[in-house]
């Protein structure tokens, strides 16, 4: 093909990528080394309303001479990345009063200890780690055991199989929710033969059914994209194998597997980058209890600190981690693109 | 979040009758092109939001979105640099108080001045800044303490009006009403329910969140070790589940006898009675939330709720005015006097409305105001769960929470940053 016409072919895609991924990536890592803050004064207000009136020592931005609220921004190098791994000093207020808060803050917490951070990041590795193979396994076992099913039955199972993977992640993680939580159908059974969990009391059991959420979530993805591979393994390669005599594993192993083998990849690195931003179980299932997540911490920045500055440092750090994740599936999938395979 | 079924009913009966009338009364709007506006998801504001786009006609369109990203939204549309998408958008007075110190409110007085008599606006219902109007409040909220009258009195017990007394209270409970496994049932999920309660029982407490005349922390103090070791006392009378309990799940507990005693919104009074889904219907009784320390002040907060017009949009401010007051007028009030606790005069509060008058009695102060409270607020939310799970002392989860504010607050510029040499 001529450049010509293959850059006519790709031009489309490659502009769209560049405007709304890398792009706006770009503009996070440049916003995530800034840092913008309004220009506050120390006022003293009467505020009236439904309550009647009280006076309020606040604070409030400086105005210009157009009525619009002064702001400073600044270059923070690193600054925010620190904080998001924890890996800074508490601030130092410049009054008398602050620097003695923040010696005994310093003192009494070993503030600079990465430890939120990175007690996120376990729980995110460990929610990866657990998901993973039964997203794989139990969507390749749905996928050959609906493939042997009648063709009749094929449809009601794969619709009711999907139904997981169809709802929105907050509407499903709720509805599991209500099945575990006090009062629920599961609490409930399990007293009835004598078991008493509460699931959302300690650690172990609500990490498990934030694991459980995800593996019920993602498992039908990978069954339905293993279920149209397996319509694609050539017959012929198959009634070989069992004219040579091998058994229904060995042609699972040596024929169907490799075949599979392309999905299996597009299928681990896809719920790697899924899973690796965990959030809606993490904050409908226990509200972040015991299952504080990396993307939980990036949402707090966002929304509760109200920083997009530090957050944007938050979501680099999010994608560096994905990409560090991902490097053995891409060093594969490269290897096998040059040799052609 | 979800919406309480009963509240969405009624809601959905009122709105069709109250547009028809809204429609009438709009007649009286001469502006054209369109009204954008922004609200939370509540009953009472889809009611509110109904009348507002019944005002719409050929040539004048109103768009209200109900959202439960509401408070997102609005700061976001009101802090952009370029035009609001949003005409108005209807707030808490934590987000107020944010709007408000960015100064990205616009004043109202004029607009009150020229057309307040047509809306009958009541003096009680302008939010005025030394004299400025910036917002209109049309609901208020607070909380309540809920208890099982009938198990109360099965009991020989009193309504508890301090903690000590609660946790007696539940004592007995526990030890005598088979029914009941668990007789406490509070909002202390991580987050925004347990900063809340910390909130109000440390003011219970007389404590201090900021050091005065500034944003510098406060509130890693004796008060607050004492806050949360009052937070640790209920826990044995509450579910192991509670630190993933929010007040879906407070209610749903209340609703089905599974505890008899709480502090909650008392907004969510009306779902007690909720046949379809409660098993308690007519047994809860309301009474102020207990305090902190015997003869202290209620441990809960006022909050209000306004209309609110933004600095960057002003084009459409008198339109955006109209269609807004016509969805707080004392018509829709009345065709909506069961969805919210109105600020209106003629709000006739029945049964489960009376959360307000029970908190400001006993003393429950107005939800802090400084723009940085809620950075404070959102840390120890985050935090406190450590503390009241037992993983870390009360003192080093607050120190920490302490810590973390102060990164947030200099960040914003609430707090002065580092001077380095």
């Amino acid at each position: 093909m001529k450049l010509r016409s293959f850059a006519g072919f790709v031009g489309p895609s490659v502009f769209l990528m560049l405007a709304l991924l890398a792009l706006p990536m770009l503009m996070t890592a440049v916003l995530s080394v800034r840092n913008c803050a309004l220009e506050m004064e120390l006022v003293t207000v009467q505020q009236t309303g439904p309550f009647g009136a009280h006076d309020v020592t606040t604070q409030r931005a400086q105005v210009d001479a157009t009525g619009r609220a002064v702001q400073t921004c600044q270059w923070v190098g690193l600054d925010h990345y620190r904080k998001v791994l924890g890996l800074d000093t508490a601030p130092a207020d410049n009054t008398t009063a602050g620097a003695q808060v923040n010696a005994q803050i310093n003192a009494q917490t070993g503030a600079g200890q990465p430890t939120e951070f990175f007690s996120a990041l376990r729980f995110t590795l460990l929610y990866i780690a657990a998901t993973t193979p039964f997203v794989l396994g139990g969507g390749l076992a749905l996928a050959l055991a609906m493939n042997r099913v009648t063709q009749r039955l094929k449809a009601v199972f794969i619709a009711a199989s999907l139904l997981p993977f169809i709802i929105t992640p907050v509407v499903g993680a709720l509805a599991i929710k209500w099945l575990f939580r006090d009062n629920g159908l599961v609490p409930h059974v399990l007293g009835g033969l004598g078991v008493q969990v509460f699931w959302m009391a300690q650690a172990w059991s609500a990490q498990l059914l934030v694991i459980l959420y995800g593996i019920w979530h993602v498992l039908p993805f990978a069954f339905i994209v293993f279920y149209a591979g397996l319509q694609g393994v050539p017959q012929d390669a198959l009634e070989a194998a069992t004219i040579d005599g091998a058994s229904p594993w060995q042609k699972l192993r040596y024929v169907t597997l490799p075949h599979l083998m392309p999905l299996v990849v597009f299928v681990l690195m896809m719920h790697l980058m899924d899973a690796y931003r965990v959030f809606e179980p993490v904050m409908v299932l226990t509200q972040g209890a015991f299952t504080t997540s990396v993307q939980y911490l990036t949402y707090h920045v966002l929304l509760q600190e109200d920083n997009p500055y530090k957050a944007s440092a938050a979501s680099v750090l999010t994608i560096v981690g994905i990409a560090l994740l991902l490097i053995p599936l891409l060093r594969k999938t490269w290897n096998e693109q040059r040799r052609g395979g | 979040m979800t919406l309480p079924r009963r509240a969405l009913v009624l809601a959905a009966a009122a709105a069709p009758a109250a547009a028809r009338a809204s429609s009438l009364a709009c007649s009286s709007i001469a502006n054209t092109g369109e009204v954008h506006l922004v609200g939370n998801s509540f009953p009472a504001v889809a009611h509110i939001a109904a009348i507002a786009e019944g005002c719409a006609r050929p040539g004048f369109k109103v768009v209200f979105k109900l959202t439960p990203q509401a408070r997102t939204e609005t700061e976001q549309a009101f802090g952009a640099e370029g035009r609001s998408p949003f005409d108005a958008a209807l707030v808490s007075m934590a987000v107020f108080s944010n709007l408000y110190a960015r100064r990205q409110l616009q004043p109202l007085s004029d607009l009150v001045q020229k057309f307040g008599a047509r809306y009958k606006l009541e003096e009680r219902m302008l939010v005025r800044v030394d004299g400025e109007v910036m917002a209109i409040a049309f609901m208020q909220n607070t909380q309540n303490l809920y208890y099982r009258a009938d198990l109360f009195a099965k009991h020989g017990l009193a309504v508890p009006t301090d903690y000590a007394q609660m946790v007696q209270a539940a004592a007995v409970l526990q030890g005598h009403e088979p029914s009941i496994s668990f007789p406490i049932a509070q909002g202390f999920a991580k987050g925004f329910d347990s900063g809340t309660e910390f909130t109000n029982i440390l003011a219970s407490l007389g404590g201090r969140f900021f050091q005065p005349g500034g944003a510098l922390p406060a509130f890693n103090s004796a008060a607050g070790v004492q806050a949360v070791a009052t937070m640790r006392s209920l826990m044995p009378y509450m579910t192991p589940n509670v630190l993933a309990s929010n007040s879906d799940d407070v209610v749903n507990q209340f609703q089905q006898g599974k505890a008899a005693m709480g502090v909650l919104w008392a907004s969510r009074a009306s779902r007690m009675d909720d046949a379809a889904a409660s098993k308690v219907v007519g047994k809860m009784q309301f009474a102020a939330a207990p305090a902190a320390r015997a003869g202290g002040r209620s441990a809960a907060h006022l909050w209000w709720d306004a209309a609110v017009l933004p600095r960057n949009n002003p084009r459409q401010r008198e339109a955006a005015f109209h269609v807004l007051m016509e969805g707080l007028s004392e018509a829709a009030v009345k065709s909506g006097n069961d969805l919210g606790l109105w600020v209106r005069s003629v709000y006739e509060p029945g049964r489960f409305g009376t959360g307000l008058a029970l908190a400001r009695s006993a003393g429950a102060p107005v939800w802090p105001s400084e723009p940085f409270f809620s950075l404070a607020h959102a840390e120890v939310g985050k935090l406190l769960p450590e503390a009241l799970a037992g993983e870390r002392t009360a003192q080093a989860v607050l120190d920490a929470a302490a810590a973390a504010y102060q990164r947030s607050a200099t960040d914003k510029g609430f707090i002065k940053a580092r001077v380095t040499a």
